[in-house]
């Protein structure tokens, strides 16, 4: 295995020698990736995977029930620094794996680790748990209740993730989010980004074996029926990320009891007014906004597709849209959007030449498809084919943009403003109510704080479950 | 020529020719339809000023500016204007709506039959062979829109035995009747031609297996099938369909043609299988075959830009026989090109489309 350079897409506490799976275990060699990037995964059967997940569950028992959480958040960040640390090899593993992987450009992959590592230190993990529980403490041991009595935050005692592959690294936060409620994880990863998840156990491995023989992670295609059966049974709780109707297929399949937490397909939006219009603004707002539309090129659930922008500012809706296209020309040479198919570069020419022949204004990268906006003044809310498309509607009023969000209320997550801030308030208030659950500064978009509610949920306290000490047990 | 009706008679001959019509006249021919195109369609000229193409900077026929199918949703790309219409075919619009379909405007249906009638005859009945048509798909009534149920009707007229018959209604498949009549050409050894949608023949090929019902086709019938399997929840590979179909009717793959035609153009592609086979040849390689008014370039999805053959891309169309509407069209399908012809490898709509952001076709259903 010395000289062999395949690596490793899997992680299973076998290597640790904590399960009885030794010799039943194969692996096997995969191609992924629009850089066709060899990865070794592990061949699980039914029976295999089901052996991993007992051990998993008993390795969780013995070594995470008595772990202070201060001392977990504490190994997480020893071990998200090797993922994120200029220098550390397996950071250069990422870097050099990742594009080729996803598509992504390398520079992209590079601001994204840097910026997922924010999130994973512990201190952006406390303040995150501190956001929803209050005290910590109340996950080490029971804690008194003002109502009288005391209670405890149990973590489940297996967490499944099912991931997607949109964005690299929101694997590595679905298993923190379980490790700091002292849950084992088994990580199931998609076939779009199928190595950040390993990589971060073997981290982690690194600074805390006992730790890391809590998580599994391996691939498998979506949607086999008899290893997710088996996944799906032995588990406590089951976060699955993807499109709505993956999201959908998997909560039919759960058995009872089994809490389900889905993540399903979100847009964003964004919202500039003309006070923002200013001469003054107008260029920051642009750039702004471009950063918005190229992190991760639209793929997150954070990311814009219709930008509104109201007329009778110093800066019309248009020319905000030049500058806009401006600063995406301009972006498009620092962080370079990443490789498509055939079939994303073609649906990006076919919608160009349809919005150019409706009357829209099309402005273009002029290479290929790396930058497009399209700017109209029909207030609707306009899906992008993502890689960086943005449509921009000009509408004469703010109000006339929430009545264009309304009908797609149930599928928005981030709309990001900008307005006077005494309006800001209200506008939020209007946002919310169409079922928004994030409005931030334009430019702010892409990136989530660490304490956010992510799809207007709990983190932490969705996964847990309490147990109440009533005075009379005493 | 007369600018305001074009080239008609030179492109109609051209097209009856077939393949006795000169490859040197095609580049003369779409010179001038461009010329006539950008005169007399409105939204084509404006698109190609845009690029700064006119008839006086365009000198080769690949130069001319080709339109991608999605803006046939948007705007009438018709000479004259969409009141000269004589026939509008519209797209099928499951994807994005009935708001959202693209609307083809023919104007003088000759030009449609003129190419697509011995196109037919060439690919699909090589051997002169006068069959029953069975036809998975409706009646001209049920669809008078589709482009593909008109051109069905029409080359049932042409070439069907007066019993052919269509086994689609408003309810859908018509499996009992079909079942009967492919029964009664197995038993009568009276061969037949299933012409229909993909999706139709692997509804088709499951209920027999479903039932157990195996037939022996007659020697000489044949398959037309084409289109994609919109509307299943399952997709199967063509490879897989034509697996079943070999075993369910019991006919040769040689007899199995796919068309690959689209509600934008006048034209259509056929397999080369079935004319091979009547040459005496036993083909090797099964491609679509470019009729001689046609010419098709891949290009690179990204760039635009031609690729050499054997590289995978986007398909680009130049058809003469759309001479009242956009002669140049920028399909969504890609494929590879080969010496005679090209291997279609997908469709790029509504694929692709990863992780948590929405599909927008998706969307775009639940929506509107």
């Amino acid at each position: 295995m010395a000289d062999d350079t395949t690596l490793d897409g899997y992680w299973l506490p076998i290597s640790l020698g904590r399960t009885p799976l030794g010799p039943e275990l194969e692996t096997e060699e995969r191609v992924f990736g629009p850089g066709h990037v060899r990865l070794r995964v592990a061949d699980l059967t039914p029976h295999t995977l089901r052996e991993a997940l007992v051990a998993l569950r008993n390795n969780a028992h013995a070594v995470l029930a008595d772990r202070p959480v201060a001392d977990i958040v504490g190994t997480i960040e020893a071990a998200t620094r090797r993922l994120v640390e200029p220098g550390a090899p397996l950071r250069e593993e990422l870097l050099s794996l990742l594009p080729g992987l996803t598509g992504f450009s390398p520079q992209m992959i590079e601001i994204g680790l840097e910026r997922m590592g924010a999130g994973w230190t512990a201190d952006a993990l406390r303040g995150a748990l501190r956001s929803e529980f209050g005290d910590l403490a109340v996950l080490d041991d029971f804690q008194p209740r003002e109502t009288g009595g005391f209670e405890r935050a149990f973590g489940p005692r297996l967490t499944v993730h099912v991931f997607s592959g949109n964005i690299p690294g929101v694997s590595v936060t679905s298993l923190i989010r379980a490790l700091c409620v002292k849950s084992a994880s088994f990580g199931k990863t998609a076939a779009g980004e199928p190595y950040f998840a390993a990589c971060f156990a073997r981290a982690l491995a690194e600074v805390d074996a006992e730790l890391a023989s809590c998580l599994a992670v391996s691939y498998w295609p979506g949607g086999t029926e008899d290893l997710e059966a088996v996944a799906f049974s032995e588990a406590e709780a089951v976060v699955a990320y993807g499109s709505d109707e993956t999201v959908r297929d998997i909560a039919g399949r759960m058995p009872p009891q089994v809490r389900f937490i889905g993540y399903p397909n979100r847009v964003g939006a964004a919202l500039v007014s003309r006070a923002a219009l200013s001469r003054k603004r107008a260029t920051a707002l642009a750039e702004g906004a471009a950063r918005d539309v190229i992190t991760f090129d639209q793929q997150g659930c954070v990311s814009p597709h219709t930008i509104f922008a109201e007329r009778g500012g110093q800066v019309s809706p248009l020319d905000f849209a030049r500058q806009l296209a401006g600063a995406l020309e301009e972006l498009a040479g620092e962080i370079p959007r990443g490789t498509l198919s055939p079939g994303e570069s073609t649906l990006i020419h076919q919608l160009r030449a349809q919005a150019e022949v409706r009357g829209a204004t099309v402005l273009a990268g002029a290479r290929g498809t790396e930058w497009t906006v399209i700017v109209e003044g029909r207030a609707e809310f306009q899906p992008s084919p993502l890689n960086r498309v943005i449509h921009v509607c000009e509408v004469e009023e703010l109000s006339q943009a929430l009545t264009a969000l309304e009908p797609v209320g149930r599928h928005l997550q981030t709309v990001a403003v900008a307005a006077e801030p005494a309006t800001l308030t209200s506008l939020a208030a209007r946002l919310g109510a169409i079922g928004v659950s994030r409005v931030v500064p334009i430019g702010e978009a892409a990136w989530p704080a660490p304490h956010w509610h992510h799809d207007g949920r709990f983190q932490f306290l969705d996964l847990v479950r309490f147990v109440d000490l009533e005075q009379q047990a005493e | 020529m007369d600018v305001r009706d074009g080239p008609r008679a030179e492109v109609l001959k051209y097209i009856r020719d077939g393949p006795r019509a000169g490859p040197e006249d095609f580049e003369h021919l779409a010179l001038q339809v461009f010329g006539y195109q950008f005169s007399e369609n409105e939204p084509y000229r404006r698109f190609c000023e845009r690029r700064g193409s006119t008839p006086d900077s365009v000198a080769h026929w690949s130069e001319i500016p080709a339109v991608p199918t999605a803006a046939f949703k948007e705007a009438a790309l018709v000479c004259g204007g969409p009141e000269q219409a004589e026939i509008v075919f519209r797209t099928s619009g499951t994807t994005q709506g009935p708001g959202r379909r693209g609307a083809h405007y023919v104007r003088d249906l000759r030009l449609y039959e003129a190419a697509a009638l011995p196109n037919f005859q060439a690919h699909v009945l090589p051997d002169g062979a006068h069959l029953r048509m069975l036809i998975l798909g409706p009646p001209l009534e049920l669809a008078p829109d589709s482009s593909l149920t008109w051109m069905l009707a029409r080359v049932r007229r042409e070439f069907g035995t007066p019993d052919s018959a269509h086994f689609v209604d408003d309810r859908g498949l018509c499996l009992e009747e079909l079942i009967a009549a492919l029964t009664e050409s197995e038993a009568g050894a009276r061969p037949v031609a299933l012409l229909g949608t993909a999706a139709a023949f692997a509804h088709t090929v499951e209920a027999l297996d479903e039932r157990g019902r195996r037939f022996r086709m007659p020697p000489g019938s044949r398959i037309m099938e084409t289109g994609g399997f919109k509307g299943r929840r399952r997709e199967i590979s063509r490879d897989e369909l034509y697996a079943m179909l070999v075993e369910w009717l019991g006919l040769s793959e040689l007899y199995c043609v796919a068309e690959y035609g689209m509600t934008e153009m006048c034209s259509q592609f056929y397999d080369n299988v079935l004319r091979e086979r009547a040459r005496g040849r036993s083909p090797d390689l099964r491609y679509k075959v470019v009729p001689p008014w046609v010419r098709t370039q891949v290009v690179d999805a990204e760039t635009l830009e031609p690729l050499p053959d054997g590289r995978l891309g986007v398909l680009r169309h130049f058809d003469l026989a759309n001479l009242d509407s956009v002669l140049a069209i920028q399909t969504d399908d890609l494929g590879v090109a080969g010496d005679d012809g090209f291997e279609i490898v997908g469709r790029a709509a509504g694929s692709e489309l990863r992780g948590c952001s929405i599909a927008m076709d998706e969307w775009l259903t639940t929506q509107r």
